[in-house]
């Protein structure tokens, strides 16, 4: 055995005691409190529950649920923060000329091929991540960076010339991207607007009818789980993903040269 | 009933024949001589390894009657993943040859035949 086997052996072994005694030490802190381990109780158990309509959620999915409306407001920061970083990618390129002009070779044909079947697969299975998103594990934002996979391959593949000429301009990317946010904005206030409008009592972020606040997204079509708000945010965050990270992958793509001349002002 | 049980005995069958390619895989990766080799060692590990136990799965939720409707979603999902990384796995190993051929980034030896080397000096499309 040489020495630097040797060395990775004994690093590796030393790794484990020392954790196994960090631990022991009580290095992680000390148990939640039980206060906090009954607040999950209590999602897992108003997640779906018909016998408490006035405090249950929507959907199956208790990740969505507690994401979307019990904590909806802090998602709804989280996506601020989210496109505050796409905006601030965006400034930083302004002046940018992205054209699709010139030949583009693409990788070989077996490739290009499998691309081509690929840019109708991902899309489908993003999508039935993002609609299923209040029953199963999954949502807007991982339906999102799954469809952005299919933007990866197109501009490794095919090449980013190939993607423009498609007709995804950075106009049109930047209009899906502002549908989205605006989906997402116009869902949270959506029973306030027609509560106000009704002379009724009604909250941002509301999802399901509440005591004196009996307006509602709703809940069940013919037999089938709607999941209220939870759709809607999962379908809006989606398209606003896809797009926010679609704009990034197109700006990151651009060559030195292209840039240079902006940068250089 | 026996149909059920013949669906979960293929597919328990499958996903073992799924953990020994991976074994195998996972030994060629550590064994074999060059990237191309190794590359080969790492697509049984995809294919053998990741395919054929999804399809195992699908066939033993088939096979699972007490899960009741939601069979059906496990199976198909299980497949279109299968089918997903069946199409994409062989491409990825494909391109990822290929750029190691071209860039000249990888030692090619031992080395039988070299046909995309033919192909290139004869100024056919790659």
């Amino acid at each position: 055995m040489r020495a630097s086997e040797l060395f990775v052996l004994v690093s590796i072994i030393v790794f484990i005691f020392s954790l196994a005694y960090i631990t022991s030490l009580g290095g992680l802190g000390q148990l939640p409190p039980v206060n906090v381990r009954l607040l999950a109780q209590r999602y897992l158990e108003l997640t779906w529950n018909p016998l408490k309509p006035f405090m249950s959620s929507s959907g199956y999915e208790s990740v969505t649920a507690i994401v979307w409306d019990f904590r909806g407001l802090d998602t709804f920061f989280e996506t601020a923060v989210f496109y505050g970083a796409i905006i601030a990618a965006i400034a930083i390129y302004r002046g940018v000329k992205i054209s699709g002009k010139g030949r583009t070779t693409g990788m070989s044909p077996i490739a290009r091929t499998i691309t081509r079947l690929s840019t109708i697969l991902i899309p489908t299975v993003a999508a039935s991540i993002a609609l299923h998103g209040h029953l199963t594990p999954g949502g807007g934002f991982q339906a999102g960076s799954v469809a952005t996979v299919i933007v990866v391959l197109i501009i490794m593949v095919f090449g980013r010339k190939a993607l423009i000429r498609k007709g995804m301009t950075k106009a049109r990317i930047l209009l899906f991207r502002s549908l989205g946010l605006l989906g997402i904005g116009f869902t949270a206030v959506a029973i306030l607007l027609a509560g106000t409008a009704l002379g009724l009592n009604a909250y941002v972020f509301q999802n399901q009818p509440k005591p004196f606040a009996p307006l509602g997204f709703p809940k069940l079509y013919d037999g089938m789980i709607l999941g209220g708000s939870l759709l809607l945010f999962n379908l809006f965050e989606f398209i606003a993903v896809t797009a926010g990270f679609t704009l990034v992958l197109l700006l990151l793509s651009l060559g030195e040269e292209e840039v240079r001349g902006v940068v250089e002002k | 009933m026996i149909l059920n049980a013949i669906l979960v005995y293929i597919g328990e069958a499958l996903v073992a024949i799924g953990v020994f390619c991976d074994l195998a895989a996972s030994i060629g990766i550590i064994r074999f001589p060059n990237f191309y080799t190794r590359l080969h060692a790492a697509t049984v590990g995809t294919i053998g390894g990741a395919v054929l136990p999804l399809v195992g799965v699908a066939l033993m939720a088939l096979g699972a009657d007490w899960l009741g409707n939601y069979r059906f979603f496990l199976a198909g999902a299980s497949i279109v993943a299968g089918i997903l990384i069946l199409l994409l796995a062989p491409v990825g190993s494909h391109v990822l040859a290929q750029a190691a051929h071209r860039a000249g980034l990888a030692p090619r030896e031992p080395i039988a035949f070299d046909h995309l080397e033919e192909d290139r000096r004869r100024g056919g499309k790659e």
